[in-house]
């Protein structure tokens, strides 16, 4: 990964407590890893909250997306706490409103309607990876 | 006197395997090997949370479960809440180049990544129980948490 990457940071909280910090994982990673792989890379999110210089820096130089499965917003704030500019904070809260009953699953696996909302919820939010990916 | 409550602490890395490794191992000991004993917390919470989350190392004895070798999690509550009192690097069970193989997905788990996850499971009780062991007869380090 260079340290200059024009790339959009897509950084997601992985919470470990409930599932929706496996769904915000989820969609970071088929958001890098498949849709958006030009245009987006992940950030350690661990890394970040050592303040370790070099991811610092890393995340000073471009924009950040942070994924969020809880009101604390740990991602959102450990970006911002280093430095980073988070360009989109995404809840996962506001993505469930779209779907109403769904059970997505467990903090350790996603059942149907949990791979439902985050194949949905990536492929909406690569628009948005690409929109800020342009404007660099 | 109750049970002492024991802190695990994955990094749940996001840039390779052994992120995603540390994580289901220490949700397994959360929900299957020692549901009764095991608590977590989310590692940023340490910068995001209160000073309740950032007391969490001294209120109860951590190991924390690093999935590479920058120790983002031992490095990180040994900073921000308080000394750990034992350690598990996935790479040190699977192999430094597996466990700093390209992330996963949970959707692409196979039978090998779960006996990873089993043998770092293992390794986490194994410390878990030894810490219980040590806390035996003795006055809890904390209040609750």
């Amino acid at each position: 990964m260079s340290s200059m990457s024009k790339k959009v940071k897509v950084i997601p909280c992985s919470g470990i407590g409930k599932v929706h910090g496996l769904v915000a994982r989820e969609i970071a990673l088929k958001l890098v890893n498949e849709i958006c792989t030009q245009e987006a890379e992940t950030e350690c999110l661990g890394y970040i909250v050592t303040e370790a210089p070099e991811i610092a820096e890393r995340i000073k130089d471009g924009k950040c997306i942070t994924i969020d499965g809880c009101p604390k917003m740990c991602a959102a704030k450990s970006v911002a706490h280093v430095g980073g500019s988070v360009t989109a904070e995404v809840r996962i809260v506001d993505i469930l409103k779209e779907y109403r009953g769904y059970k997505p699953g467990t903090a350790t696996t996603l059942n149907d309607q949990g791979w439902e909302i985050v194949d949905g919820a990536a492929e909406k939010l690569a628009n948005r990876v690409r929109e800020i990916y342009g404007e660099e | 006197m109750g049970s002492v409550k024991i802190g695990v602490v994955s990094c749940s890395g996001e840039d390779c395997l052994g992120g995603t490794i540390s994580r289901l191992a220490t949700r397994k000991m959360m929900e299957q090997i020692r549901p009764d004993d095991a608590v977590t917390l989310c590692l940023p919470l340490f910068i995001a949370g209160g000073e309740e989350e950032r007391g969490f190392a001294a209120a109860h004895p951590t190991i924390t479960v690093d999935g590479c070798g920058k120790w983002c999690a031992k490095r990180a509550t040994e900073r921000l809440s308080g000394k750990v009192s034992d350690v598990v690097q996935v790479a040190d069970l699977i192999g430094t180049e597996t466990a700093e193989g390209p992330i996963l997905s949970t959707r692409n788990i196979t039978p090998e990544h779960l006996e990873m996850v089993d043998k770092v499971a293992e390794e986490i009780r194994l410390k878990f129980d030894r810490i219980a062991e040590s806390y035996k007869g003795k006055a809890l380090p904390i209040k609750g948490f």
